[in-house]
C-alpha cells in the first residue's frame, strides 16, 4: 500500500539521478499532510499571496481580509486594486503586518496564491488571473496551493458575466495540471452572494494540508443551512457524536480515527464478520462498536440504541462494495448486493433517523460516492448506478434539511491506496494512479481529513455538493 | 467578550502597606539567598514598617515561579521563619511571571469572602538559586544504582550503555522556556516584535524611558518607603536597587547586539528584562480591621482579570485582552484611568500590547468590541519605572507593581490605576485599583 514512485521521489539523490538520466519516470511530490487534530491556525507564519481580477468586491474582500490574517498568514496584497482597510484591521487584530506590493515579491516564496475573482465580469478583467499568476506561480512553495474565488455563473447576469465566471474554473484546473507535479494544489472556491460570512472555513480547508489531496476542484459554499457561521478553529467536534458505517478498516477506520481526534464521540459500525477488527477500532478511539449488517432490518435500530437520547449530529455513510462484471455477463447476486449496500442501506437507514428524529440541528450527513459514479467505470454498471445516486441524493436532500441547519454532502475519491485497490493489476493500477494531477494514489486519511472538514462547523456554507478527493484525477473531471 | 461586573463584596479588601528587598541582577549581591531568605526579608521588613503584632495575621499568600523543592509551600516556610504564630496558615501559589498578583488578589478575594481580616501577600524568586537538574535519562537510569539491591558488576554497564549519549544526562541548563513550544520567552517576544512591526529604536526609547523614570523616582525618595535593607550571610548589607542606571542613553542601547536573534533581531539585553533575585510583599485588610488596627488604606481592588492566549501565537499579547476585561469589570474605561502601571518584561512586548490597545482591529476581532480600548497616554505610564530598569524578580513582580500603584494614587490623590502583566503559558493578568 505504499507508492514506489513517492518514495523513490522523496530521496533526493534518485530524485536527482532519474532527472539527470532523463529516465521517462514521473517523480511525484511526496504531498505533505496534516498531523493530528487541527491546529487553530492551519498555516501559522506562511506567506500567502492574495491577488485580484477584475475589480474588488467589497463584501468579499472583508470576508478574505478578516479569515486570511485569523489562518495566522502573513499576508501580501500583491498587484494593486485593493482597499486594504479591511486586511490591516485584521492584521492588527492577529499580529500580522499586510504587505502591499506591486507584483510577486522577488526572491520570496509563498505557501499560497489567492485571486479574488468574484468582481471579474468580462474579458479585460480575466487578465488579471495572468497578470497575477504568471508573476506568482514560479514563487509557490512545493505542495503550495493556488486558490481562485469566484461566484456562481448561474448568479451572473449577462452572458459574458456567466462565461467570465465559468472561464475561471479552466483557469483553476489548468493549474492544478501546470503545479501537481510540484504538489501544489489548485481549486476554486464559489461563493454565492450572500454567503461571504460562510468563506473562512472552506479557505481555512482549501489553504491547510488537510487538503492535501483535493486539486482541479470546485468547492462551492452558499447561505442555504440555517446556522451561524463559524471558522476554523482547533477541537471542532467536541462533545458530537458521529456514527461512521464500514469502519472496520481503510477509509472507514482512518475517517474514526480523525472524528475522534477532533472530539466526537463516535460509533463505529461494521459487520459481524469483522467484529474483532472493529472492536479494535473502537478501544483505538473510546467510541462504541455497532457490529451489525447494515443491509439488516435491525442495523437502523442497532445505531438508535447506540445514539440514545442525544442522537447524532454526524453521519458517515462509509461502508460499500463492489461486485464488478461487464453488464452482459453480470449475475443478479451481483447487481443486487450492490444496491442494497451501497443505496438502499443508506436511503432505508436515513428514513428511520427521520422517523426518530435522530439528526440533531445542525448535524452533519456525508455520504461515498465514487469517481466511478461520477464518470463512469468498465465493468462497474452496478457500482456505478448506487454511486451516481448518491450525488442526485444529497443535492436534493440538502433542501429538505437546510432549515434544520443539516448539510449533505458527497465525498468522490480517486484512487486511494487501499487493500481493495492493492488488490487491482499492476498495470491498470499504475494508470488510475499516475493518471492524475499529483500522479500518485491518495491515502484513506485523505478522504478522512474531507470528512472532518464537511463535518466541522467551518463547513456550514457546502451542502448539497459532491466533493472529489482525487488529486486531481483525469477522468470525469 | 461578555464579562460581568465583578459583584460588589458586602466587605472590601484594602491595601494597607508594601515592602520589598532591593532587586538585584542574578548572581551578584543576593546570591547566597533563597527564595524563602528573600520572602522572608521582605515579610519581616512589612512587619517592622508596619509595627504588625504578628498575633494579626490570619495568614500568608505567596508566590513563586522557581520553587525551591526542599520547602515547595514558600509561604509557610516564610511565616515559620519570621515568627508568624503557627496558626497563621499559608499557601504558595504559581501563576508564572502574574504570581505575585495572583498571591494579593488571592488574599483580597479571601477578606472579602470573610475568610480572614488580615493577610500576609507577596512573591519572590531567586533566580540565582535555580535548581540544576539532572536529565529524567538519567535519573531513570541511575536509580537502580541509588536505591536499588547488591547490584552486579554487569548491571553497572547496563546503567552506563543507558547513559549515551552523554548530552542527554549533562545536568540541564535552566531556561525560560515554554514547555508546550520550546520556545524561549525572548524568541517569542521577538517573534512578536517582528509581527506588529516594533522597532528597536522604539524598543530602546522604552527602556531608557524606564531608567529615567526609576531613577527620578529613587532621587525624589519615592521608593525608598518600600524598600527594606537586607542582610545578605557574610554580613553585607544591601540597600538598594542595583540594575537602575542613570547613565544609560539611546545611544548606548544601540550599540548592543541583539541576543535571541543574533542577525536579524531587535531584542537585547538592554531592552529586555534581566533575570533578578527579590521579593516583594503585600499586608491586606479588611477595611474594618485598617480601621479598627489604625491603619490608613492606601487603595482596593475594583477589578481583576487572569487570562490565557495560545501561547504558540503570540506569547506575551495577553494584558491587552485582561487590561479590557478588567476595566469591563470595573465598569471603566481606559479614560477613567490616572496611572497606567504594567509589567515590562520585554520592551518589545509593552509595545505589542500597548499597539493592540490603541487598535481598532484589535477591538474587532480580539475583543468583539467596535472601537479601540484607547491610547495610553505615556505621560501616565509605568510613571515610577517598570521591570526594565528595577529588574523582574518573577513571583515579586505583581506584588511590587500593587505597592508601589497602591502608594503613588494615596500620595497624589489621584483615583485609579490598571495594571497588566503577561506571563509564561500565555497567560495575561490585569487589575484596577482605586483609591481608598
Amino acid at each position: 500500500m505504499s507508492d514506489y514512485l513517492v518514495n523513490l521521489g522523496a530521496n533526493p539523490s534518485a530524485r536527482k539521478l532519474v532527472k539527470s538520466l532523463g529516465l521517462p519516470l514521473p517523480l511525484p511530490q511526496k504531498l505533505s499532510r496534516g498531523k493530528g487534530a487541527w491546529a487553530p491556525r492551519p498555516v501559522d507564519g506562511r506567506a500567502v499571496w492574495v491577488g485580484l481580477a477584475g475589480p474588488a468586491d467589497a463584501t468579499v474582500q472583508s470576508a478574505l481580509g478578516a479569515a486570511i490574517p485569523a489562518l495566522g498568514a502573513e499576508v501580501a496584497l500583491i498587484g494593486g486594486g485593493f482597499d486594504s482597510a479591511p486586511w490591516r484591521q485584521a492584521g492588527e487584530g492577529f499580529g500580522r503586518t499586510i504587505v502591499e506590493s506591486d507584483s510577486a515579491i522577488d526572491g520570496e516564496k509563498a505557501h499560497a496564491l489567492v485571486i479574488d475573482a468574484t468582481g471579474a465580469r468580462s474579458v479585460d478583467d480575466l487578465r488579471g488571473l495572468y497578470t497575477i499568476g504568471h508573476g506568482a506561480v514560479r514563487s509557490l512553495s512545493r505542495c503550495g496551493r493556488v486558490v481562485v474565488v469566484s461566484r456562481p455563473p448561474a448568479q451572473m447576469g449577462k452572458p459574458t458575466e456567466v462565461a467570465v465566471q465559468r472561464a475561471l474554473v479552466g483557469f483553476a484546473k489548468s493549474l492544478s495540471k501546470e503545479l501537481g507535479p510540484k504538489g501544489v494544489t489548485s481549486n476554486v472556491l464559489e461563493v454565492a452572494a450572500g454567503a461571504e460570512d460562510r468563506l473562512a472555513g472552506p479557505l481555512g480547508f482549501l489553504l491547510s494540508a488537510r487538503s492535501a489531496f483535493v486539486t482541479g476542484q470546485i468547492l462551492s459554499v452558499d447561505a442555504r443551512a440555517d446556522g451561524m457561521p463559524a471558522g476554523w478553529d482547533a477541537r471542532p467536534l467536541d462533545g458530537q457524536v458521529a456514527l461512521v458505517t464500514g469502519a472496520a478498516r481503510g477509509i472507514g477506520r482512518a475517517t474514526a480515527r480523525r472524528l475522534a481526534e477532533e472530539g466526537a464521540k463516535v460509533l463505529v459500525l461494521d459487520r459481524p464478520a469483522d467484529a474483532e477488527l472493529l472492536g479494535e477500532v473502537a478501544r483505538e478511539v473510546g467510541g462504541v462498536a455497532v457490529a451489525a449488517d447494515i443491509t439488516g432490518e435491525g442495523a437502523a435500530q442497532a445505531i438508535l440504541d447506540a445514539a440514545g437520547e442525544h442522537g447524532l449530529d454526524i453521519v458517515v455513510h462509509n461502508a460499500g462494495v463492489t461486485r464488478d462484471k461487464t453488464l452482459g455477463r453480470m449475475d443478479d447476486a451481483r447487481w443486487d448486493l450492490v444496491m442494497d449496500v451501497n443505496l438502499t442501506a443508506i436511503l432505508q437507514v436515513e428514513a428511520a433517523f427521520d422517523a426518530a428524529g435522530t439528526m440533531r440541528q445542525g448535524g452533519r450527513t456525508i455520504v461515498m460516492s465514487s469517481i466511478a459514479g461520477i464518470a463512469g467505470n468498465m465493468g462497474q454498471t452496478n457500482y456505478a448506478v448506487s454511486k451516481a445516486a448518491l450525488v442526485g441524493w444529497v443535492a436534493a436532500m440538502a433542501d429538505q434539511r437546510a432549515s434544520r441547519g443539516v448539510t449533505v454532502n458527497a465525498i468522490a475519491p480517486g484512487f486511494i491506496e487501499t487493500r481493495l485497490t492493492d488488490a487491482i493489476p499492476v498495470a491498470t493500477r499504475e494508470g488510475a494512479r499516475r493518471l492524475s494531477a499529483l500522479s500518485q494514489g491518495g491515502l484513506p486519511v485523505d478522504i478522512a481529513e474531507a470528512v472532518v472538514f464537511l463535518a466541522s462547523p467551518a463547513a456550514l456554507g457546502v451542502t448539497g455538493r459532491t466533493l472529489r478527493v482525487c488529486g486531481g484525477n483525469f477522468i470525469g473531471a | 467578550m461578555p464579562v460581568s461586573i465583578q459583584s460588589k463584596q458586602p466587605r472590601r479588601a484594602v491595601i494597607v502597606a508594601g515592602a520589598r528587598t532591593p532587586f538585584q541582577r542574578a548572581f551578584t549581591r543576593l546570591l547566597k539567598m533563597d527564595a524563602i531568605d528573600l520572602g522572608a526579608a521582605a515579610v519581616r521588613g512589612l512587619l517592622e514598617r508596619t509595627e504588625l503584632d504578628r498575633s494579626e495575621v490570619d495568614g500568608v499568600v505567596w508566590g513563586g515561579v522557581i520553587i525551591p523543592s526542599s520547602g515547595p509551600n514558600v509561604g509557610r516556610e516564610i511565616g515559620l521563619e519570621v515568627g508568624l504564630p503557627a496558626s497563621a496558615e499559608a499557601m504558595t501559589v504559581s501563576r508564572a511571571c502574574a504570581s505575585g498578583l495572583q498571591a494579593v488578589t488571592l488574599a483580597a478575594a479571601a477578606i472579602e469572602r470573610g475568610e480572614a481580616d488580615v493577610m500576609i501577600a507577596g512573591g519572590g524568586d531567586s533566580t540565582s538559586n535555580a535548581e540544576v537538574k539532572m536529565g529524567q535519562r538519567f535519573v531513570h537510569a541511575m536509580a537502580p544504582i541509588a536505591l536499588g539491591k547488591r547490584l552486579k558488576p554487569t548491571d553497572y554497564l547496563g546503567v552506563a550503555a543507558q547513559l549515551m549519549p552523554i548530552s542527554e544526562v549533562l545536568p540541564q541548563q535552566p531556561k525560560v522556556a515554554e514547555r508546550s513550544t520550546g520556545e524561549l520567552m525572548g524568541e517569542a517576544a521577538e517573534k512578536m516584535a517582528k509581527r506588529n512591526g516594533i522597532t528597536r529604536e522604539a524598543q530602546d526609547a522604552l527602556a531608557v524611558a524606564s531608567h529615567r523614570k526609576a531613577v527620578q523616582a529613587i532621587e525624589a525618595g519615592l521608593l525608598a518607603d518600600e524598600i527594606v535593607s537586607v542582610e545578605v550571610p557574610g554580613g553585607e548589607l544591601v540597600t538598594s536597587d542595583g540594575l537602575v542606571r542613570a547613565d544609560t542613553s539611546v545611544e548606548k542601547l544601540a550599540k548592543l547586539r541583539p541576543v535571541f536573534d543574533r542577525k536579524n533581531g531587535s531584542l537585547t539585553a538592554g531592552n529586555s528584562s534581566a533575570l533578578t533575585d527579590g521579593a516583594a510583599a503585600v499586608l491586606v485588610m479588611s477595611e474594618e480591621k485598617a480601621k479598627a488596627l489604625g491603619y490608613t488604606p492606601l487603595a482596593a481592588f475594583r477589578s481583576w482579570s487572569y487570562v490565557g492566549v495560545d501561547p504558540s501565537d503570540q506569547l506575551l499579547i495577553g494584558p491587552a485582552i485582561a487590561m479590557p476585561q478588567a476595566l469591563d469589570r470595573a465598569g471603566m474605561s481606559l479614560s477613567d484611568i490616572d496611572l497606567v502601571d504594567m509589567h515590562e518584561a520585554f520592551a518589545a512586548q509593552v509595545l505589542c500590547v500597548l499597539q493592540a490597545l490603541a487598535s481598532n482591529g484589535w477591538a474587532k476581532h480580539r475583543l468583539d468590541r467596535d472601537t479601540a480600548v484607547g491610547e495610553v497616554d505615556m505621560s501616565h505610564f509605568n510613571v515610577l519605572g517598570g521591570s526594565l530598569a528595577l529588574g523582574h524578580p518573577f513571583a515579586a513582580t505583581g506584588a511590587r507593581m500593587v505597592t508601589t500603584m497602591s502608594r503613588h494614587l494615596h500620595r497624589t490623590g489621584m483615583q485609579t490605576a490598571l495594571l497588566g502583566i503577561c506571563a509564561a503559558g500565555g497567560l495575561g493578568a490585569a487589575a484596577v485599583l482605586e483609591a481608598v
